[in-house]
């Protein structure tokens, strides 16, 4: 895969955040901007016909791919995971307090009504 | 031994918040306190051992390459933003000690919080900041909505939603800076390009990491495009979060801005004229939509982006003494704001509403709160002998040669005197029938602020020259114009309160009632990137 075709998948993330007019919506655009994030990382750091980078014995012919970007792309899955959970919960936090998740209707609202 | 403490800085309180929180008796809340003094002895032996040696601050975790390990460092800059954030925690800590039911989990994320920005604060690891970054807005959106009322779940989602997005760009400017230098540990980077050995393809890499790394540190730090989250999550949540937020944790983006520009300061990148524009526009909205605000904390919150805005104007000058004026007012606002937002906490608590015209005679029913929300009130508005003065008048001093800087920082004076002509009502008036709240805890944490803001107002070249190395002296309280250019703003101010503000006309109802839709938002978020991509890399 192309690192080229992940920024395409995080310009979509960003293009879904400008319009998209839905909580929801907009809480998978962040999903989408993370995910391509963590594809054009493990994509720069991929090496063609390389090993796993796990201790050895001996260097493999191919040569072995960059540990660090996993290393850290796992982190950064987990951190994602909790702040889509978050998210998703004042999703619905929201939906109990304003009967909607429509950005447009949530926002316009008078504050303490 | 005094190597690690930093770490200790960092794991004291998220080891006290877990017990805290896992713990089932009132008593252990008494357990933050401890944890907050063995933290400040920390801190300060810290600094008396490394003071004047900092460069051997660093150190790698776990005996890793230093290219590839985390790693922690600590300056002068570092030092002084973890003794003004144990500072502030501890004005925060004392002044929630004795309210609210629920009072363990909310200590647990205040405390866990902590942690997590001294973690911002030391790391010399790219990849850290990320971490710490990401991890703050979890826990601040968690602060803001924990009154679990009203508009404050709104305001969360649209805070985390918002600087996730931003971290996501300042995570992509890590994977260009890792793929371009093979290291994340911002000392090599920057040795790297010192050194100045790039080819060209490195350069236009250099320059968008460099955009993105900015694009993440704007929308953190509340600049102008990007800066509609503040007023919606400072605006509604707790009066101690809001001192807490304000006061400290927009500082982050800011402490940040100078991290990285010392880190490119090889890479020749002219940043100062694109960030000065930012910093005005971002003052004058911020000044212009606090105008207009009817709700105490909405004109605190609006007036958090303007002070913003004119430390921005000072901190992106290549002369050190005008940076210096820029990074005192972010001291300074720290001490004024925090202290604006608690005091107004203890009066909002009392009448039961935010609105300014509803609120009068606070004099009357409580004096001493009043005196110190005076305090901070004329320090905002840099009264001669209030801390907010010296920084300010640094940067004038720095942007006096061009014109039409130092009349934008004027035209700011001017809009915080007006708001804060028309927030001082509140003291007047008759005296209503309203219950008298006496608490001990709050009153201690408001003095020592209020002190604070004197000391640094009037004390301002010994510290300076003691922790920064900085020479001051050329800002004199005793001066003519300085009395004469506060009465000025003064002056003006009144009366533009009384010709325009007051009569409420359809131009400031317009402003009022402008609200930037969270797609709108994002949008300007892209744009912004996009001009800076275009000012930075291509031009």
């Amino acid at each position: 895969m192309n690192p080229l075709l992940t920024f395409v998948v995080i310009l979509i993330g960003f293009y879904g955040l400008s319009t998209s007019s839905n909580i929801i919506k907009s809480v998978f655009c962040v999903t989408i901007i993370e995910s391509g994030v963590i594809l054009l990382f493990l994509n720069l750091g991929n090496l063609d016909g390389g090993v796993i980078p796990i201790i050895g014995d001996a260097l493999p012919v191919g040569g072995i791919a960059d540990p660090l970007p996993q290393a850290l792309m796992i982190t950064t899955i987990v951190i994602g995971s909790t702040v889509t959970a978050l998210a998703l919960m004042l999703c619905i936090k929201v939906f109990h307090h304003y009967g909607t998740v429509e950005w447009a209707e949530i926002l316009s609202r008078e504050s303490g009504k | 031994m005094m190597l690690y403490v930093p770490i200790a800085l960092i794991f004291i309180p998220v080891f006290s918040a877990l017990i805290i929180y896992l713990i089932k008796a009132q008593s252990i809340r008494y357990l933050a306190f401890v944890a907050q003094i063995a933290m400040t002895v920390l801190a300060i032996l810290y600094y008396e051992a490394y003071t004047g040696q900092f460069a051997d601050t660093f150190f790698v975790i776990g005996g890793w390459h230093e290219r590839v390990g985390i790693s922690l460092i600590n300056d002068e800059l570092s030092l002084s933003f973890v003794f003004l954030s144990l500072f502030i925690w501890w004005m925060v800590l004392i002044y929630t000690f004795n309210t609210g039911q629920n009072h363990r989990t909310f200590l647990f994320f205040l405390m866990f919080l902590q942690g997590v920005f001294l973690g911002l604060l030391q790391t010399n690891d790219l990849f850290n900041m990320f971490v710490f970054l990401e991890l703050m807005t979890i826990l601040v959106a968690i602060l803001v909505v924990f009154k679990k009322a009203g508009d404050s779940f709104r305001a969360g989602i649209y805070y985390l939603l918002l600087n996730i997005s931003g971290v996501m760009m300042f995570l992509i400017g890590i994977i260009l800076i890792y793929f371009t230098f093979g290291t994340i540990n911002v000392n090599s980077v920057q040795t790297v390009i010192a050194a100045g050995e790039l080819v060209s393809g490195d350069e236009v890499a250099l320059r968008f990491a460099y955009v993105l790394l900015m694009a993440g540190i704007s929308v953190k730090a509340a600049l102008f495009p990007v800066h509609s989250w503040l007023p919606k999550a400072h605006g509604v949540a707790m009066s101690a979060i809001s001192g807490l937020l304000s006061g400290l944790v927009v500082k982050g983006g800011l402490y940040l801005f100078l991290r990285v520009n010392q880190m490119f300061a090889g890479a020749n990148i002219d940043y100062a004229l694109f960030f000065y524009i930012i910093g005005a526009l971002t003052a004058v909205i911020g000044v212009m939509f606090a105008l207009t605000q009817k709700d105490m904390k909405q004109v605190l919150a609006y007036h958090t982006i303007s002070q913003v805005g004119i430390v921005m104007m000072g901190l992106s000058h290549y002369d050190p003494q005008t940076v210096y004026g820029g990074l005192l007012h972010i001291f300074n606002h720290a001490l004024f704001k925090s202290l604006l937002f608690l005091g107004a906490g203890v009066i909002i608590k009392a009448y039961k509403t935010k609105k300014i015209k509803e609120i009068r005679g606070v004099m009357r029913t409580m004096p001493v709160v009043s005196i110190f929300m005076i305090i901070g009130m004329l320090s905002i508005t840099g009264a001669p002998f209030f801390n907010g003065f010296i920084s300010k008048s640094i940067i004038k001093y720095g942007i006096q040669d061009s014109g039409i800087k130092y009349w934008i920082l004027f035209i700011v004076n001017i809009g915080t005197a007006t708001s804060f002509i028309k927030m001082a009502q509140v003291f007047f008036g008759p005296k209503p029938m309203t219950i008298r709240l006496r608490s001990l805890e709050q009153r201690i944490a408001l003095m020592t602020l209020a002190f604070a803001c004197v000391v640094l107002g009037n004390f301002y070249i010994p510290i300076s020259t003691g922790f920064f190395g900085v020479d001051v002296s050329h800002v004199s309280v005793f001066q003519w114009e300085a009395f004469f250019d506060y009465a000025v703003a003064l002056i003006i101010g009144f009366c533009f309160y009384k010709l325009v503000i007051e009569k409420d006309p359809l131009t400031v109802r317009k402003i009022r009632e402008f609200n930037l839709s969270f797609e709108m938002s994002n949008y300007l978020f892209v744009l912004y990137v996009a001009v800076m991509t275009v000012y930075f890399v291509l031009l």
